[in-house]
């Protein structure tokens, strides 16, 4: 609860991603799952139907060999600063974008399941929970205490590790830090990435690493022209990789440019 | 009609047999003096039905208790068949509000001999399409979040309470031709609540025009509004996206279509009259003139999209049509095939005169509001937005299929239903009675 | 007085209305959000205070160090821990589910342990003149494969044979100016991936390999070779044949051999990994020294390579598979076993490796379970001892393999890491490197008690380093010569390596998502007529395994990428023709 009194210094948290230091190893995408209590593919799941708050997708350059360039691109929400499509859809509130934080954050309480929100994203970010979680037996004990599972029916996505700012936020409480400052926390996939493609931070403070890498001029975002401001920043230095955050190249031959 | 009615030999008493005791507690209920065919030959009609519904029913069972993993909607294709459905449906349906506005507001009364027809039609539509809506949902049990957590900047909020309401008004407007039949009107209070309810049938189609003329634009407004969605994504006034205003204009056009499509239809399959050619027509100017109409607003709609809209978002608009088999066709039909063409098909007092000509006109028109939602709700989806999506195609799994099925099956059940014993047509007993006149004078010509 | 119907009706009416008007209906109807979120099988969190432990990873001889962050005793996630000298804090995704291990559905819980000792005991006494009793290691130079050595000593007869691996001599990235190599995934799971990504900015990596790995996506060159034209390249290189031929076998351009010729000579010192044909130059393979053993351990059987053993010749064979570690073909074992009765016992944490084919498989603790030590790494240059330590108990019906051999040669059983960690300490040589507050010390001011502890709680002992050893050569290496098979197959297999089998956690990699190639998986190119997705019959002339079909433009046509299983690896080897079908 903030009363109205207090002054908070709102964060707005967000990442920058090193496109050419990622190497599709996969680690986030694990670690997040372990972090966040996505439990194992049902059976009958496909890349389709799976549950990946973390995507990292093979990209190319549409050409052959020996032109031919590929890349790693880890997706999960943006975080969209601007008119955030989900949240304007959702027709019970279920998503909102915190002031303080900048994080959009999903009840899966109150998430009906009408997937309004996954035809609106169009980073395809958001999940849904086509069958009910399930563990092998005894493997329920890994779970993290911090972290609610979500039943079926209902749709999830990358919180920026909002149960580790929840605890981030507790400890500078016990430490009688002033509640109206904004926390430093590591989501699992910052943590996670071997080559520490991932930085995260708070890009609102402007001594911080991630905001000045955000402010280099070799980095961008996902589909910028949609003017959704997300708060993920994609670093390269190889041109072509920033041609592929723009729009959709239209389907050749079969040509078809991705993996992942 | 300037002669006076000749004396009308009486007609053919119809013996009822006295050993089918089911028969004759059943013609109790039917009108009188309108011809029903028998209730085993009425029970083989449903038959089929029924065991469509039943298997429509055990299909969204399945989605119910196991999931919807049961369906091949995934994350990349959230809406399917069943949205599809919906969107169809629900346009399909309008005819209901809207031939209620012509009647009792803007006072076309040969519409009088369709409306409760028409209003049949909507309840089957909308409560089929809210059906379809709870099995459709991750979570039914949480569908009262919507009125108890709106969001106002929602089109889905928008649509949940008008549907809701319009069903409740539909659900409202039926109970009069119910309470209108033979044994049932025979109870005073029936009689007197259904005459009071009648005084407001002004307030009623009003109120159901407006709840309409919402809802039929929010589902619009569902896909105009996705600005992650550049293929879907329209400009427009203030909050209202252009789509918002198309499906209006749509779904009054293709209503009465609607109407006429399913009269002609019972006609043929019930061999009777049951409706003047005039309505028919009537139904078919309107629906022509409206299409005529939505034709010219889609047409510039689609030039500004094309030039305008979808280029700021970085996405040219031919990239759409480059994915098979999604191909500028798609356009074409759309808006030449089944929208220009059945407009100019329906306008043309020549062409409407002919049954044939006017039905395919009616159907062509309702193939393009098919097609319209169709490509909203499916195309959207399939197209990819980031450079490195897929294109993805998506076919609907049986269950699916069953419990768009089971739709169809209801809606056919309640309209048989409410056709054997209730007077769905009001002119079906004078034109039966017109139709005997000309067989009798036909006859004294013959013998002379 | 009669009540009527009507009164009835009317009671009923207004009642209905009435109780809108109370709470009870509406909270009924918030009462039906809670039935909502209750569902069959809802997990229940566990409950303590959480702390942090640590260990080394076992999964490879990486041996990554760990932190686990436990609830009360039970590790709930593993990361990294930071400051590690060559894991420098990174763990690859596989390790990071470490944790779920004791629970994968595939885990082998029971077994005939009785009747194995038993059958190992009889199959010893019968054991023949020509006969031998063999214990096949699959991750050698651990404490337990010496353990497994002085057994093979004791036994008449025995023989301890492991994969070809050489651990005397290790790679020095840091060396190296530039690294050619024949389709070793350097980036992608080879050494240690910390060290490997630390020391990447020094060295252009040129991949040489018919398939664009995520190593060649990565490297600086990457080379599009025929499959099996690795040597013809290396010869190419070497000098051996004309730049000319070396072109026409590999499918480059000659031009481009040229160039790499001349990038080889220029920009020195160059690491040549997965050809030996081609030396490697300065000092970017040196020897290592073995981590001190135990004097009396000495008395050791010798490493015997399983094709120096004469066919039929093998009466018992204990398969040592609890540590993830290199598949042999079941083919070429099973030719070097007698022909009636022979003994098989496979000492197995999973079922998809030898226990389809072993007599008797007998369930072992898998990584956070139980106590061992890691060998040390390909690229590390220092000998290391490193213990992974139990942070969960074992299951009871679990063996120990080291026990279990031991008793079968009669060998007393000890606290064989103990010892070896005494004798290190004896040497008194190199440093401690310890988790928990990231400080070196050096060995000999460590007492050997308070190294023991510090072992166990997370830390890692590192030789000092040796800067007169000599260069050396690696003589065995991953894929080595894979010429391509002769026959009228229509497909060349090129196997991908992978961990498996792992947690179920990994479907984000391949089934969730199309990042890796999932077990029983092929890629084929998109014209290969099949689907994405269809279940499909991979075949060989060695025989047929059912796999599903993911479709890759990146695949060239005629190639078939199979993920390396064990299922797999009884069938084909890189090279390998194979045909893909329907189902």
């Amino acid at each position: 609860m903030i009363s109205a009194n207090k002054q908070i210094r709102a964060a707005r948290y967000g990442m920058t991603i090193d496109v050419d230091r990622c190497n599709g190893c996969g680690a986030c995408m694990v670690a997040c799952s372990v972090e966040n209590n996505v439990p194992p593919a049902h059976e009958g799941a496909t890349d389709r139907k799976g549950l990946t708050w973390i995507r990292v997708y093979k990209v190319d350059n549409g050409e052959e060999y020996p032109n031919r360039r590929t890349a790693f691109v880890p997706v999960m929400c943006q975080h969209c600063g601007n008119e955030t499509p989900c949240v304007h859809v959702c027709p019970q509130q279920a998503v909102d974008v915190d002031p303080s934080t900048g994080v959009v954050g999903e009840m899966p309480q109150r998430c009906l399941g009408c997937r309004y929100c996954m035809a609106a994203c169009p980073y395809h970010a958001r999940y849904f929970n086509w069958w009910d979680p399930a563990w092998p037996a005894g493997m329920e004990k890994t779970l993290n205490p911090g972290v609610t599972p979500r039943m079926r029916g209902v749709v999830e996505k990358c919180n920026l590790c909002h149960g580790r700012w929840h605890a981030a936020k507790e400890q500078a409480a016990a430490a009688g830090k002033p509640d109206t400052e904004p926390v430093s926390y590591v989501p699992a996939c910052v943590e996670a990435c071997p080559t520490g493609a991932i930085h995260f931070g708070d890009l609102n403070d402007a001594s911080s690493a991630t905001a000045k890498e955000a402010a280099e001029p070799d980095s961008f975002r996902l589909l910028e022209k949609l003017n959704t401001q997300p708060k993920i920043y994609y670093r390269s230095k190889k041109d072509w990789v920033r041609g592929i955050a723009a729009a959709p190249r239209p389907g050749g031959a079969g040509k078809e440019n991705s993996r992942g | 009609m300037a002669s006076p009615p000749r004396p009308v030999r009486a007609a053919p008493e119809r013996k009822t047999p006295v050993d089918n005791p089911l028969d004759n507690m059943d013609r109790h209920f039917i009108a009188r003096g309108a011809v029903r065919c028998s209730t085993p030959k009425f029970l083989l009609w449903m038959a089929p039905w029924a065991a469509l519904l039943v298997f429509g029913l055990y299909s969204a069972a399945l989605c119910l208790i196991k999931g919807l993993n049961q369906t091949n909607m995934d994350n990349r294709f959230a809406f399917g068949l069943w949205i599809f459905l919906d969107l169809t449906v629900i346009a399909l349906g309008a005819g209901a509000f809207f031939t209620g506005f012509l009647l009792y507001i803007l006072k076309l009364d040969e519409l009088r001999s369709v409306i409760n027809s028409a209003v049949v039609i909507g309840l089957v539509c909308y409560s089929g399409a809210v059906c379809v809506l709870a099995v459709d949902v991750g979570q039914p049990l949480r569908a009262w979040f919507t009125f108890w957590y709106p969001n106002v900047h929602s089109m889905l909020t928008e649509v949940t309470f008008c549907i809701s309401c319009y069903l409740t008004v539909l659900a409202i407007e039926y109970v009069p031709i119910v309470l209108r039949n033979r044994k049932l009107r025979q109870v005073p209070s029936f009689l007197v609540f259904e005459f009071e309810l009648h005084k407001l049938i002004y307030v009623l189609a009003g109120v159901g025009t407006f709840l309409s003329f919402f809802h039929q634009g929010s589902l619009g407004g569902l896909y105009g509004v996705l600005r992650g969605r550049p293929f879907a994504f329209r400009e427009g006034l203030a909050v209202w996206p252009s789509t918002f205003f198309l499906f209006i204009i749509s779904a009054a056009a293709v209503g009465p279509s609607f109407i006429l499509l399913t009269t002609w239809l019972v006609q043929k399959i019930t061999r009777k009259r049951l409706v003047r050619p005039e309505v028919l027509q009537l139904l078919g100017r309107i629906s022509g003139s409206l299409l005529a109409v939505y034709v010219l607003a889609k047409s510039i709609d689609t030039l500004i999209w094309i030039n305008r809209t979808s280029p700021e978002t970085g996405f040219q608009a031919w990239q759409y049509y480059s994915w098979k088999p999604f191909g500028t066709w798609i356009l074409v039909a759309e808006i030449g095939v089944c929208g220009l063409l059945p407009a100019l098909m329906l306008l043309a007092p020549k062409l409407r005169r002919r049954t044939g000509w006017l039905v395919s006109g009616a159907f062509l028109a309702c193939a393009g509001v098919a097609l319209n939602r169709f490509v909203l709700t499916v195309q959207t989806l399939a197209l990819p937005t980031l450079s490195f999506d897929r294109f993805l195609s998506y076919t609907p799994s049986w269950q699916e299929t069953g419990t768009f099925l089971a739709v169809v099956a209801y809606g056919v059940l309640v309209y048989s239903f409410s056709f054997r014993y209730f007077q769905l047509f009001p002119q079906e007993r004078e034109l039966k009675l017109e139709a005997r006149q000309v067989e009798e004078e036909r006859e004294l010509v013959g013998r002379y | 007085m009669k009540t009527t119907r009507r009164e009835i009706m009317l009671f009923a009416g207004g009642s209905a209305v009435g109780v809108l008007f109370t709470p009870a209906p509406w909270r009924l109807l918030t009462d039906t959000a809670l039935w909502s979120e209750n569902w069959p099988g809802i997990p229940a969190p566990a409950r303590g205070e959480i702390r942090a432990r640590y260990t080394n990873c076992s999964l490879c001889t990486a041996g990554c160090a760990v932190r686990a962050r436990c609830v009360g005793d039970q590790p709930v996630a593993l990361s990294g821990a930071g400051g590690h000298p060559l894991s420098h804090g990174a763990l690859c995704a596989f390790g990071l589910a470490g944790h779920h291990l004791p629970y994968i559905p595939s885990r082998v819980k029971q077994g005939p342990v009785k009747e194995a000792a038993a059958a190992v005991a009889d199959g010893i006494a019968k054991c023949g003149p020509a006969e031998y009793v063999v214990t096949l290691d699959l991750r050698p130079a651990r404490t337990a494969s010496w353990t497994y050595r002085r057994a093979m000593a004791a036994v008449k007869n025995g023989r301890y044979v492991t994969p070809a691996v050489d651990s005397s001599v290790a790679v020095d990235l840091s060396k190296a100016r530039t690294v050619l190599s024949f389709g070793v995934p350097v980036l992608d799971g080879w050494g240690t991936p910390g060290n490997a990504i630390a020391a990447r900015p020094g060295f252009r990596l040129i991949q040489a390999e018919p398939i664009e790995s995520r190593t060649a996506s990565m490297a600086d060159q990457w080379l599009r070779i025929r499959p099996g034209s690795e040597d013809t390249l290396a010869q190419g290189l070497a000098g051996q044949i004309a730049h000319a031929a070396a072109a026409e076998g590999t499918g480059l351009a000659e031009r481009e051999i040229a160039a790499l010729a001349a990038q080889l000579e220029q920009n020195g010192p160059v690491l040549v990994l997965g050809s030996s044909r081609l030396e490697s130059t300065g000092r970017t393979i040196v020897s290592r020294r073995e981590t001190p053993v135990p004097a009396e351990w000495q008395k050791a059987a010798p490493v015997t390579d399983l094709a120096s053993l004469p066919d039929g010749s093998v009466r018992v064979l204990i398969i040592d598979e609890s540590a993830p570690g290199e598949y042999l073909p079941w083919k070429a074992i099973e030719k070097k076993l007698v022909a009636d009765n022979p003994v098989v016992v496979a000492l197995a944490w999973s079922r998809e490796g030898y226990g389809r084919h072993a007599q008797h498989v007998l369930p072992v603790g898998v990584y956070p379970e139980v106590a061992g030590d890691i060998p040390p790494a390909i690229d590390s240059v220092a000998a290391t001892f490193r213990l992974s330590v139990p942070l969960v108990p074992v299951p009871e019906a679990c063996v120990k393999p080291e026990e279990f051999v031991a008793a079968a040669a009669g060998l007393p059983v000890t606290d064989t890491l103990r010892e070896r960690a005494d004798a290190i300490h004896k040497a008194a040589r190199g440093t401690l490197f310890t988790y928990a507050d990231t400080k070196s010390v050096e060995l000999k001011d460590v007492k050997a008690d308070d190294f023991w502890k510090a072992l166990n709680a997370g830390g890692c002992w590192i030789d000092a380093p040796d800067d007169k050893a000599p260069a050396a050569r690696l003589t065995t290496a991953v894929a080595e010569l894979r010429p391509v098979e002769e026959s009228d197959l229509p497909l060349v297999v090129v196997l991908s390596h992978e961990l498996t089998p792992g947690s179920p956690i990994l479907s984000k990699l391949y089934q969730e998502s199309n990042l890796r190639l999932g077990p029983n998986c092929v890629a084929l190119h998109p014209s290969c007529g099949l689907e994405d997705g269809a279940k499909a019959v991979f075949e060989t002339l060695l025989g047929k395994c059912p796999v599903a079909v993911t479709l890759d433009a990146g695949i060239p046509p005629g190639l078939v990428q199979v993920s390396a299983s064990p299922a797999v690896l009884d069938l084909c080897a890189s090279g390998a023709r194979a045909k893909v079908g329907r189902a």
